[in-house]
């Protein structure tokens, strides 16, 4: 009888100590898991707040670059015009010979450099030393 | 007092007894099941934490595209800056 009564106690007495143990320790966990998911999820929020101004602002900056990107041709011809107008194209010259002296043949200056001035018929005389060199 | 049992009695508080150690054990079985699966959950919560802080920490520079929208807008107004100017060179070499 009292061996049933110790057993029966201590049956009721596991049972309970049982499921209080098991509750404390799913408990610590659960609390724990909470924790994080509250960090999970404000996480998630600034994600979120983060990855709202993505779409506008990404279709801003293709607008925007295909517009760029449109008006790119558009320059490269206007610019290639501007090289063209403004590059120095000189007209042809005649090919043409020897330059000669229109003047013809020169006086000597060897009567003046020694001070002999002719006057008359022979002032216009040829240098017969120049004549000769030319000869020779 | 004296409490008197009969021997169905007695046995039937036996098979109680008996029945109730199962009961303990199934419990504790079945407890040890949910510790373990809440111990499962704890840790990929924690890596999924670990993934939501490297994603936060990625996205931070998002509000970096603010920034290079105006840029963009720019260089946008810059090639109109150049589309004018071209335009009146090229007027005055062609004429």
């Amino acid at each position: 009888m009292n061996t049933l009564i110790v057993l029966t106690v201590v049956d009721i007495v596991l049972l309970i100590a049982g499921l209080a143990l098991y509750l404390w320790i799913v408990g610590t966990q659960l609390t724990r898991v909470a924790t994080n998911l509250e960090e999970c999820n404000e996480l998630v929020q600034q994600i979120k707040a983060n990855a709202e101004s993505i779409e506008g602002n990404l279709e801003h900056i293709n607008r925007t670059g295909g517009v760029v990107a449109g008006a790119l041709p558009l320059l490269y011809g206007m610019a290639e015009g501007i090289v063209v107008g403004a590059t120095y194209d000189p007209e042809q010259v005649p090919e043409r010979g020897p330059a000669l002296p229109a003047s013809g043949r020169r006086r000597s200056r060897l009567h003046d450099g020694v001070g002999y001035h002719p006057e008359g018929p022979g002032m216009n005389a040829h240098a017969p030393l120049a004549e000769q060199a030319e000869s020779a | 007092m004296v409490f008197a049992l009969t021997d169905t009695q007695e046995n039937l508080w036996w098979i109680a007894i008996i029945a109730g150690f199962v009961v303990v054990l199934a419990v504790a079985a079945l407890l040890t099941i949910l510790v373990l699966l809440v111990r499962t959950i704890d840790r990929r919560v924690v890596e999924i934490k670990a993934t939501l802080t490297q994603a936060e920490a990625n996205t931070a520079d998002a509000a970096l595209l603010d920034t290079t929208a105006a840029g963009v807008d720019l260089v946008l107004a810059e090639g109109l800056e150049h589309h004018l100017f071209l335009g009146r060179v090229l007027g005055k070499v062609r004429s």
